[in-house]
């Protein structure tokens, strides 16, 4: 996994959140993972296929998801993980996958995604397409979000 | 572009002049004028347009405004924003009110009669994928199934509910890409993964990591003959399939997504897959 696909998710992160009325916006930690992550919450897949073929898999928790759901509704409270939270969330992994790509294109590798796919629960074990899983902890407003990149 | 049923939105009657003539020399039908928010929502509402040209300054109102309440409408107009103005910020806020596409005025006839044709090819075509891929997607599942197992399925149940899924244990997604995004999923319980591994591998697997790589790569198979038989009755489709992403979890809540999806119940001798595919309407006529 080349470290050069990390600035495309960076960069979009950064360009994308402040957009949807995130004020700070950091990086974590970047590390590689094998193929088996564990996760409770929420889980959001985005496949992608182009010069370069995998997935994008959001993970973050489920109270995280409900404040970064308030967030991109203008503050409006968010008690329940219901249908308008969970189209928040899927919105915003494809915006910021879609930014991602549009980085990408800038790079000279072109691709394209899919639908995101959202799933919550607790203790989900995910089986990624690759050994080496690129995870990049993306924080907005004090709430994390991995990032976890999976390419062929 | 027989059928199509065009209103025209404009402050002008210049411009709407102008327009009316572009339209009429293709033969396109125009069903009514608009110039205020009150007119557009009562024009719409009569008429039942197609498809709808837009200006974007309007007296007490915008484009963008009246784009949302003939959506309110009717959510399957297309609109065709045409502008003195253009920008990046604008042509971005017309994405987002769901306008199909934005031109600038002084529309020139080639390009307005370009784009009505490409917003009406993609909506003729997603159709034909709409009525296609629930078929192809379930032969595809019978097919692979009986190929590496030698068995047979019969689908119990289909529907195109909105409906969230608790899994059943695994599930397996495949992100697809073309001409129309999407995605499928298999869901089935862990038991019946390990009996359809021990039927392909013809052998006890070796564990909970070649059960679930085999189901990956069933997926994989499914998902990948289902796209190349619709991508070879429509090329332009263009369908291209993700690797699987395999979920493994006790209550693994799968959502819908803001589109429609097909599911379908699959009895087999293994037990039950669910398998769910579903495409979203693209908004690639964007020039």
């Amino acid at each position: 996994m080349d470290v050069k696909y990390i600035n495309p998710f960076i960069n979009s992160f950064t360009t994308v959140m402040p957009q949807l009325g995130f004020q700070s916006i950091e990086k974590g930690e970047v590390s590689v993972k094998g193929r088996n992550l564990e996760n409770d919450g929420v889980i959001i897949v985005v496949g992608i296929v182009g010069e370069i073929k995998g997935n994008v898999v959001y993970c973050l928790e489920l109270e995280c998801a409900k404040k970064i759901a308030s967030t991109m509704m203008m503050g409006m409270p968010v008690i329940e993980f219901d249908d308008m939270a969970q189209s928040a969330l899927s919105e915003l992994s494809n915006m910021l996958t879609a930014n991602a790509a549009t980085s990408f294109a800038e790079m000279g590798i072109s691709l394209d995604i899919s639908t995101p796919t959202l799933l919550y629960g607790e203790k989900i074990s995910v089986k990624m397409n690759s050994d080496k899983v690129l995870c990049i902890e993306l924080i907005a407003d004090t709430i994390p979000i991995h990032v976890n990149i999976s390419f062929d | 572009m027989e059928g199509l049923r065009v209103v025209i939105v404009d402050d002008s009657p210049f411009s709407i002049a102008v327009i009316r003539g572009i339209l009429e020399d293709q033969g396109i039908e125009v069903v009514g004028e608009a110039s205020s928010l009150e007119e557009v929502k009562v024009v719409v509402a009569e008429t039942r347009p197609t498809l709808v040209t837009m200006d974007m300054t309007l007296p007490g109102t915008d484009g963008l405004e009246c784009t949302r309440a003939i959506h309110k409408i009717d959510k399957t107009v297309k609109i065709i924003i045409i502008s003195a103005m253009m920008d990046d910020e604008i042509i971005k806020e017309s994405k987002k009110s769901n306008a199909s596409a934005y031109l600038q005025k002084p529309v020139e006839a080639d390009s307005l009669i370009t784009t009505i044709q490409r917003i009406v090819n993609s909506e003729e075509l997603f159709l034909v994928l709409e009525n296609d891929y629930p078929f192809v997607f379930k032969e595809s599942l019978l097919d692979a199934l009986n190929k590496m197992t030698k068995t047979r399925l019969h689908f119990k149940t289909e529907n195109s509910y909105r409906e969230e899924h608790l899994s059943n244990g695994l599930t397996i997604i495949m992100g697809i890409i073309g001409r129309f995004s999407g995605r499928m999923f298999i869901d089935l319980t862990m038991q019946t993964a390990t009996e359809i591994a021990r039927a392909v591998l013809k052998r006890e697997p070796a564990g909970h990591e070649e059960i679930v790589s085999v189901l990956g790569e069933f997926s994989n198979i499914v998902s990948g003959n289902a796209c190349s038989i619709l991508n070879r009755g429509q090329k332009a489709f263009g369908l291209r399939v993700a690797p699987p992403t395999i979920m493994h979890g006790e209550q693994v809540h799968i959502t819908a997504p803001s589109y429609k999806t097909f599911t379908a119940v699959a009895e087999t001798s293994f037990g039950e897959i669910v398998l769910n595919v579903g495409f979203q309407r693209g908004d690639d006529h964007w020039m």
